[in-house]
C-alpha cells in the first residue's frame, strides 16, 4: 500500500506543476496588467515600471513560475498581500478558514445525514408515491439556481423572520463570533447559509445516495438475505445500508477539499469572511499572492484527499487492488 | 441515414417515456423563440431598454394605493416637466415620453397642461390630506400617552407612530380616498392616446409581467434572455462535448503518452474549483476587446466543461477498445484513425448526448452566477442579471423580476434536467447518478 | 470508516475554535472610562461601499485611507470643522498658521509644545515621546521613498528645494546598496529647533497650504515605521484622537487616545449650527466619544437596515430608499422620519464628473475645427439634466467647466449655463456641429468606443449615455470595465472617449484646472491629454497666485479655453443625502475632510 501512495504522490507531481502553471499563465500571460491597479491618481511616466520591479511582474513569466513554486515548497507564506498592505497571505489564510469551516462543515454532515435518510426512505418505497413525490422534489429542487435560493432565503429567513418574531434571529450579513460567545454567534450568522447550503445540496444528494441504494437492492445478498426471511426492514437498513457505505463514503471524501474553499456564493452573499469571500476579492484586487496561494493549497488538499479516498476505499473493500 | 443509435433500443425506450417527450417539446419551443429573437431580431436589446411605464410594477394583483399614488405623481411630474420646456423642445421631449406603443395623446397642449393643472391640485389635496391626518394621529395619541403617564420615549414614539399608521390606512382605505385616485389615474390615463387591435396587446405583454426600477418591461427581458440562455448553453456545451469525447476517446485508444497527457490535462484542469476557475477566467478578460460580447463567457465555460465528458468517455471507449469488433478492424488492417472515427466515437454517442444535456443545464447556471458577480452576460438582459438586479428589489419586498427569471430559467432547467434522466435510463441504465 | 472522518472533523473544528480565540483575547485593549468616569460613550458608524487598505498616510490614497488615517493622525493643519462655504484652515498640529516670508518661498512653522506619540511597544519603555520638527520632516521624506510604495508623491512634486533631487539620490542609492539615508539633507527642509522649522518651496505654490492639511502629509514616528516594517500599514502610531483597537475584514475599531493633545470643541458657531450643536459640548475637550465602532458596508441594504433599526449613527441614503425617506418631488424628508426625529442634510460634493475625449485620438482629438465641431455635437447632445433626474433624484447640480461650485471660478448659479454651445441639450445645434464634422446625421462616423468603469448604475447609466448620442445618429460602442483596466487604458491613451468623476483633493480650482495641464499628460491626471501653450503658461501663473479676483478672472479665461477647444462633455457635481439620528449630536457631514469624529457627541438620553 505504502508502494501504491508513494507512486500516486509521485504521478501527482506533474499534475501539480501543471495546475500552478496553468493559475500564473492564466492571471499573467495575454491578460491585463495590474500593477495598474497600484498607480496612485496623479502617476508619473516611471512609476508602472517602478510597481512592477517592486511586485515582481517585471521578471520573465518562469521565474515568477518557480519562485512561487519554491515558496510553496518551503512552506513560505511570508509574502505581502498586494491588495492588503501589511497583511501577509499566511495571516489572511490563517483567518480565513475558520469561517469557511464553520459553514461548509456542518452544511455537509448535515446534508447527508438527511439526504441519506430521505434516499432511504425513497428506496423503501421504491416506485410508490412517497418515492416519486420526493424525487420529483428533487428535480425541481435542482433546476432553480442558487442565487435564488440565496437571495430568497435572506429575504425570509433574515428580513421576514425578524419582523414576525419581533428579535433579530438570523442576521442579514456579518460574523461576529464575540459579542454573544460562539454558539449564539454561529446560530445568528452561520446557522442561515448553513440551512440554505443544506436545501440547496439536498436535491443532488438525495438523487445520488438513491441511485446507490436501488443498486444495491438489486444485489444478490440482498436477495440472499431476504430468502434467508430477514425482515424487509432489517434488510433495507442493515444490510444494504452497510453495503451502500462505501459510495457514501466515496462521494463525502470527494467533497471534503470543496470544504476549504467553502461556498463562495454564501459567503460572498452573506459577507462571511471565508476564504471563498477572501478569494473573490483578492481576484477584484488583482491580489496574485493570494489568489496562487489559496488556489496551491486547495490544490494540495484536493489531490491529497483524492489519495486518501482510493486508499481508504481499498482497506473498505477488500475487492478493490491497489495498483 | 439516421445515426445509429436512434434506431437503438435505447432510442426506443426514451421516445416511449411521455415525460421525456414533453419535455423535448417545451425545450423545442424554448428554441423557437430563442431563434426568432438570434435570428429575426423579434426582440432587440433597445426593446429591453425601453420604459413601458412606471418604475416597479407587480405582476398581478392590486397596488398599494401609495404606489399607485406614487405612480400618478412620476407621470405627471414627467409630463408636467416635458411641458415646461422652451417651446421649441416641447414636441420632441413629449415624443420621448412614450411608453413604447403608449403614446401621449395628441390633444392641444394647452388643455394637456390644463388637465394636469387640475390632476396636480387634486394629488395635493390628496398627500396633504394623508400628511394631516398622520400627523394628528400621531400628536394626539402621543398627548394622551403623556398625560397617561407613560414616560418612555420609545414606547410612545412606537405606539404613536402605530396609531398615525393606522389613521393613515384608515384613510387610504376610505371610499372617499379610493374614488378620488381612481378619478386621478382616469386623467392620467387620458393623458395618452388610447390604444386599439394589436398595439394594445403588445403593450398588454409588455406590462405582463410588470416593470423593474427602470420601467422597463420585465416580459421583454425575460423573453429576450431565452436567446442568451440558448446562445451560451448550445455553443459551450457542444464545443465542450466534441472538444472532451474526442480528446477522451483519443487518449484512450491510442494510449500511451497521448492518454498520459490527457488524463494530465483533466487531472490539471479539475484540480481548480471550478467557480474560481471561471471567474479567474473572465476577470483576465477584462479590459480586453473581447470583454463585452459573449466571448470570455464561452471560453470559460468550455475551459471547465470539458472535463466531464472526457474523463466519462475516455473510460468507455476503454472498454469499446477491449471489445471484438473494434479487435477484428485492427486485424484486418484499418488505420487507427478510421477505426476511432468510424467505430469508437459513434458508440459512444450516447454519452456525448446526455453530456450535452448535463452541461446545458451546468451553461445556465454558472452564467446567473457569473452575471451576478459582473463577469458574465454584459450590455443585454440575461436571467442572471435579472436576478442579480432583482437583489435590492427583493429587500424591499418586490417580486416580479426575481420570479419572471426564475419561472422562465426553471422550466428550461427542469426540461433538460428530465431529458438527461430519460436519456440515462434509455441508454445507460447502470450508470450511478 | 465513520470514526476516522468524523474526529478528523471534530479535530479540525477544535483546531479552528483555539485558533480563532486566540487573537481575540490578544486583542482587547483595555479601554479606560470616559473623563468624567462615567459610561463610556460609543457610536457605531458606517463605512459605506468598500474599506480602508491601509491606515499607513504614506501609503494610503483613498478617501477609505482616508477616514481611517483622520482618526489616528494628526496634520499640521485642518479645517475648521464648522466652516463650510468656504472651507477654511486651522492649526492643528501648529500653534499658529505658518507664516511666509515675502517673497512667499520661505515658509515657518511652529509646533505645538508637549503633543506626544500614543502609547507604543514600538517606543522605548511603551511610552509614546514628544512630536518633534524632525519628524514632519521623516514622514514627507516617507513619501519620497519607494518603499513605502507611496500613491501620493504628485503633492510634493517640484515643490520644495532640493526634495525632488534627494528622492531621486535616495532611491538610487537604494537601488546600488547603499541604502535611502533619511538624514540626507533636504535644501528646502531646515530644522531649527525640536518646535521650529522652515520650509523653502522651489515658487510660491499656494496650493501648498493645502497639502499640510490632507492626510497623506499626517506626522509619524519613525520608530513606529522602523519597528513595524510592512506592519505598519496596520498597526498605526500617531498623535490624533483615537487608537486603532481593533481591525477586522467586517470592521474596525478605535479607542479614545488618553494622551491627545489638547483641543476643544470649537466655540464660532456658524448660521443653523445651533441645531446641530448639543449645548453641552460648547467649548469641551476633544475627542468626547470614547469609542468609535466602524462596520463596512459593502451593499447598501445591510446599512441602510442597520441605520433604521437605530444602530448607525448615520447613513448616507442609497438610491433604491430615497423615496422612502424623502417624497421624490418635492425633497423633504417624510414625515415617519421627521416623527423619529431623524434629520436629513444634504452634502454638495467637489465634484466633476465628466466625459472625456483624447484629444490625440485619431478620430475624436485634434484642434481642427472640424474635430471640435465632432465633439461639440457630443457634448450637445449629452444631455446631463436627464441623468440628474434619472440617477440621482435631481440632487446634483448641473454646471459649465471643470470648476466645481463652491469654488472660486465657479460658474454663478443665476447665470449657470453659458453659452449654448457648452452644454446639451440641443440637439439642431448638436445635428448641425456634426454635418460642420463632415458627418452629416452620423454618416461615415464609425462607432466610438466609449469606456466607463463598472458600478452599481454604471450599465444604466452608458444605456442613457447611448441613447442620448443615438439621437443625432452617434454609435457608442460601451466597454464596460472595472476601474483600474479603465486607468490602464487612459494611462495608455488608449481609451477614445471615456467617463470619469474627480473629486477635488483641496477646495481650489487649480486641483482641477491640472486635469488640463500639458505636463500632467497620461499617465498623470490630464487623462484628456490636452495641450495648449497659453493653458500650461496661465495655470503656471496661477499656481504661486493667492485668491483674488485676478486669479479667478484667470481661472475663467482657462476654464473657456478648454471649453473651446470642447475637450470633454460636463459637468455635474453630486450631492449627498444624509440621515441622522436624534441622539448622533455635533454632526455636520462632509465628504471634504474626515477628521471630524472627534467631534461628535452622543445624546444617550434620546438613544434609549
Amino acid at each position: 500500500m505504502w508502494n501504491y501512495i508513494v507512486r500516486r504522490l509521485l504521478y501527482n507531481i506533474p499534475v501539480y506543476l501543471g495546475i500552478i502553471l496553468l493559475l500564473m499563465a492564466l492571471l499573467r500571460v495575454g491578460a491585463a496588467d495590474p500593477a495598474y491597479t497600484f498607480l496612485g491618481k496623479n502617476a508619473e511616466p516611471g512609476d508602472l515600471e517602478r510597481i512592477r520591479q517592486q511586485l515582481g511582474l517585471d521578471k520573465p513569466f518562469l521565474v515568477q513560475y518557480f519562485h512561487f513554486l519554491w515558496d510553496v515548497l518551503t512552506l513560505n507564506f511570508e509574502q505581502e498581500s498586494w491588495g492588503r498592505p501589511g497583511r501577509t497571505v499566511g495571516e489572511m489564510l490563517s483567518t480565513a478558514y475558520i469561517p469557511t469551516l464553520m459553514i461548509t462543515v456542518p452544511g455537509l454532515m448535515i446534508t447527508a445525514t438527511i439526504s441519506i435518510c430521505v434516499a432511504l426512505i425513497s428506496a423503501f418505497n421504491r416506485g410508490r408515491f412517497a418515492d416519486r413525490i420526493l424525487m420529483v422534489a428533487a428535480v425541481v429542487g435542482m433546476s432553480v439556481s442558487f442565487l435564488v435560493y440565496i437571495i430568497v432565503g435572506q429575504y425570509y429567513g433574515a428580513f421576514q423572520l425578524k419582523e414576525w418574531v419581533g428579535t433579530e434571529v438570523f442576521a442579514i450579513e456579518g460574523f461576529d463570533m464575540e459579542k454573544n460567545g460562539f454558539i449564539s454567534g454561529w446560530l445568528t450568522y452561520c446557522a442561515l447559509p448553513v440551512i440554505i447550503s443544506v436545501i440547496v445540496a439536498m436535491g443532488y444528494d438525495t438523487r445520488f445516495y438513491r441511485a446507490v441504494m436501488v443498486e444495491e437492492s438489486t444485489k444478490d445478498y440482498m436477495v440472499t438475505a431476504k430468502a434467508k426471511g430477514a425482515g424487509r426492514r432489517k434488510v433495507m437498513f442493515v444490510h444494504m445500508l452497510k453495503n451502500a457505505m462505501i459510495p457514501i463514503i466515496t462521494r463525502i471524501m470527494t467533497t471534503l477539499p470543496f470544504l476549504i474553499v467553502g461556498s463562495v456564493l454564501l459567503e460572498y452573499y452573506f459577507n462571511i469572511p471565508g476564504m471563498g469571500n477572501r478569494l473573490l476579492g483578492a481576484i477584484a484586487d488583482k491580489d496574485f499572492p493570494v489568489i496562487q496561494t489559496f488556489t496551491a493549497i486547495f490544490a494540495v488538499v484536493f489531490i491529497l484527499s483524492n489519495i486518501l479516498t482510493d486508499v481508504l476505499y481499498a482497506l473498505v473493500d477488500p475487492r478493490v487492488r491497489l495498483q | 441515414m439516421k445515426p445509429k443509435f436512434l434506431r437503438s433500443r435505447g432510442a426506443k425506450k426514451f421516445f416511449r417515456s411521455r415525460i421525456a417527450t414533453f419535455s423535448l417539446v417545451v425545450i423545442g419551443i424554448y428554441a423557437m423563440i430563442g431563434s426568432a429573437v438570434l435570428f429575426f431580431d423579434v426582440i432587440s436589446v433597445d426593446d429591453t431598454l425601453q420604459r413601458v411605464g412606471p418604475d416597479s410594477t407587480p405582476m398581478f394583483g392590486e397596488q398599494s394605493l401609495e404606489k399607485r399614488l406614487r405612480d400618478v405623481d412620476f407621470q405627471l411630474a414627467r409630463l408636467d416637466t416635458a411641458l415646461n420646456k422652451k417651446p421649441e423642445d416641447v414636441e420632441p421631449a413629449i415624443a420621448e415620453l412614450a411608453l413604447a406603443e403608449r403614446t401621449i395623446s395628441t390633444k392641444p397642449r394647452e388643455e394637456l397642461s390644463a388637465e394636469i393643472e387640475r390632476a396636480w391640485v387634486s394629488y395635493d389635496t390628496l398627500a396633504e390630506q394623508k400628511d394631516e391626518v398622520e400627523f394628528e394621529a400621531f400628536d394626539a395619541k402621543k398627548a394622551e400617552l403623556k398625560e397617561s403617564g407613560v414616560e418612555d420615549r420609545e414606547e410612545i414614539q412606537r405606539i404613536a407612530g402605530n396609531a398615525a399608521d393606522a389613521s393613515v390606512a384608515e384613510l387610504v382605505a376610505s371610499e372617499e380616498f379610493v374614488s378620488s385616485l381612481a378619478q386621478l389615474e382616469q386623467i392620467v390615463d387620458d393623458l395618452y392616446a388610447p390604444l386599439t387591435g394589436w398595439s394594445a396587446k403588445l403593450y398588454d405583454l409588455r406590462r405582463s409581467m410588470g416593470t423593474d426600477r427602470q420601467g422597463r418591461s420585465i416580459a421583454i427581458r425575460a423573453i429576450f434572455s431565452i436567446k442568451i440562455a440558448l446562445q451560451i448553453g448550445v455553443v459551450t456545451a457542444l464545443l465542450s462535448v466534441i472538444f472532451g469525447s474526442l480528446l477522451g476517446a483519443a487518449g484512450a485508444f491510442y494510449g500511451g503518452w497521448i492518454d498520459h497527457l490527457v488524463v494530465w490535462l483533466y487531472s490539471t484542469f479539475s484540480s481548480i474549483p471550478s467557480l474560481i476557475f471561471l471567474i479567474v477566467i473572465s476577470y483576465r478578460f477584462i479590459g480586453t476587446e473581447f470583454e463585452s460580447s459573449l466571448f470570455p463567457v464561452y471560453v470559460a465555460f468550455c475551459l471547465t466543461f470539458w472535463i466531464g465528458p472526457c474523463r466519462i468517455v475516455r473510460g468507455e471507449v476503454l472498454k469499446i477498445k477491449e471489445l471484438e469488433y473494434v479487435q477484428a478492424a485492427t486485424a484486418v488492417g484499418f488505420g487507427k484513425f478510421y477505426i476511432l472515427l468510424k467505430h469508437v466515437v459513434p458508440n459512444t454517442m450516447h454519452l456525448m448526448f446526455i453530456n450535452f444535456s448535463l452541461l446545458f443545464i451546468g451553461a445556465i447556471k454558472s452564467e446567473v452566477i457569473l452575471s451576478f458577480l459582473g463577469l458574465g452576460v454584459k450590455n443585454q438582459p440575461s436571467w442572471g442579471i435579472m436576478i442579480r438586479d432583482s437583489a435590492p428589489e427583493v429587500v424591499n419586498g418586490f417580486f416580479p423580476q426575481l420570479g419572471a427569471a426564475t419561472v422562465f430559467m426553471f422550466i428550461l432547467v427542469i426540461s433538460f434536467n428530465i431529458l438527461s434522466d430519460a436519456l440515462q435510463d434509455a441508454f445507460d441504465p447502470k450508470h450511478v447518478s | 470508516m465513520w470514526k476516522i472522518s468524523r474526529s478528523v472533523v471534530v479535530r479540525a473544528l477544535a483546531l479552528a475554535t483555539t485558533l480563532s480565540l486566540a487573537p481575540q483575547s490578544a486583542a482587547a485593549l483595555p479601554t479606560d472610562p470616559g473623563p468624567n468616569g462615567k459610561d463610556l460613550k460609543v457610536v457605531q458608524l458606517p463605512l459605506r461601499s468598500d474599506a480602508p487598505k491601509t491606515i499607513d498616510p504614506g501609503r494610503g490614497s483613498t478617501t477609505y485611507d482616508n477616514r481611517a488615517c483622520s482618526m489616528v493622525y494628526d496634520t499640521l493643519l485642518q479645517y475648521s470643522y464648522l466652516k463650510r462655504d468656504p472651507f477654511v484652515l486651522e492649526p492643528a498640529l501648529l500653534t499658529k498658521m505658518p507664516t511666509p516670508s515675502e517673497d512667499g518661498l520661505t515658509w515657518s512653522f511652529e509646533l505645538k509644545p508637549g503633543v506626544v506619540f500614543q502609547d507604543n511597544e514600538c517606543f522605548p519603555g511603551g511610552k509614546g515621546r514628544e512630536l518633534v520638527s524632525e519628524d514632519v520632516f521623516y514622514s514627507w521624506k516617507r513619501q519620497a521613498d519607494d518603499r513605502t510604495k507611496a500613491k501620493s508623491w504628485w503633492l510634493y512634486k517640484d515643490t520644495i528645494v532640493g526634495f525632488d533631487a534627494f528622492r531621486e539620490e535616495q532611491n538610487a542609492a537604494e537601488k546600488a546598496g547603499t541604502g535611502f539615508n533619511y538624514d540626507a539633507p533636504v535644501a528646502g527642509m531646515k530644522v531649527i529647533d525640536d518646535h521650529h522649522f522652515q520650509v523653502v518651496l522651489t515658487e510660491p505654490v499656494y496650493r501648498f497650504i493645502w497639502l499640510l492639511a490632507m492626510f497623506q502629509t499626517s506626522v509619524v514616528p519613525r520608530e513606529a515605521v522602523e519597528h513595524y516594517g510592512t506592519r505598519f500599514s496596520r498597526n498605526p502610531v500617531g498623535t490624533g484622537p483615537y487608537m486603532l483597537d481593533e481591525w477586522t475584514d467586517l470592521g474596525m475599531s478605535f479607542v479614545r487616545n488618553p494622551t491627545y493633545r489638547e483641543e476643544y470643541f470649537p466655540t464660532d458657531l456658524q448660521d443653523g449650527d445651533e441645531e446641530i450643536v448639543a449645548d453641552l459640548s460648547k467649548g469641551k475637550r476633544l475627542p468626547i466619544i470614547d469609542r468609535v465602532e466602524y462596520t463596512f458596508y459593502k451593499k447598501d441594504q445591510p446599512m441602510w437596515l442597520r441605520f433604521e433599526e437605530g444602530t448607525l449613527g448615520y447613513t448616507q441614503v442609497p438610491a433604491e430608499n430615497y423615496e422612502t425617506a424623502f417624497n421624490r418631488r418635492t425633497k423633504k424628508l417624510n414625515s415617519s422620519y421627521k416623527r423619529r426625529g431623524i434629520v436629513s442634510a444634504d452634502v454638495p460634493l467637489l465634484d466633476f464628473i465628466f466625459r472625456q475625449f483624447n484629444m490625440q485620438d485619431e478620430l475624436l482629438g485634434g484642434y481642427t475645427p472640424e474635430k471640435i465641431a465632432l465633439r461639440k455635437a457630443i457634448i450637445l447632445a449629452t444631455d446631463f439634466d436627464e441623468f440628474n433626474s434619472s440617477f440621482y433624484n435631481d440632487k446634483n447640480i448641473v454646471y459649465d467647466g471643470m470648476i466645481p461650485p463652491g469654488l472660486d471660478g465657479h460658474p454663478n448659479n443665476e447665470e449657470h449655463r453659458a453659452g449654448p454651445e457648452y452644454r446639451g441639450k440641443n440637439i439642431a445645434l448638436a445635428k448641425e456641429y456634426l454635418a460642420k464634422a463632415g458627418y452629416p446625421n452620423g454618416a461615415g462616423l464609425p462607432a466610438i468606443n466609449y469606456y466607463v468603469a463598472n458600478s452599481a448604475n454604471s450599465p444604466e447609466q452608458a444605456d442613457l449615455t447611448m441613447r442620448q448620442l443615438g439621437e443625432i445618429g452617434i454609435e457608442l460602442n460601451v466597454r464596460m470595465m472595472d476601474f483600474s483596466s479603465l486607468i490602464e487604458a487612459c494611462d495608455n491613451k488608449k481609451a477614445q472617449f471615456f467617463s470619469f468623476a474627480w473629486s477635488s483633493d483641496y477646495p481650489d480650482a487649480e486641483n482641477n484646472l491640472a486635469l488640463f495641464y500639458g505636463p500632467n499628460q497620461s499617465p498623470g491626471s490630464n487623462h484628456a491629454n490636452y495641450e495648449n501653450e497659453e493653458f500650461d503658461r496661465l495655470y503656471e501663473q496661477t499656481r504661486s497666485m493667492q485668491p483674488s479676483d485676478e486669479r479667478t478672472e484667470i481661472y475663467l479665461r482657462m476654464r473657456d479655453m478648454v471649453l473651446d477647444h470642447a475637450a470633454f462633455a460636463g459637468s455635474m457635481a453630486r450631492t449627498r443625502s444624509y440621515l441622522i439620528q436624534p441622539w448622533l449630536r455635533n454632526f455636520k457631514p462632509t465628504e471634504q475632510f474626515y477628521n471630524w469624529v472627534k467631534y461628535l457627541d452622543v445624546e444617550e438620553s434620546l438613544r434609549e
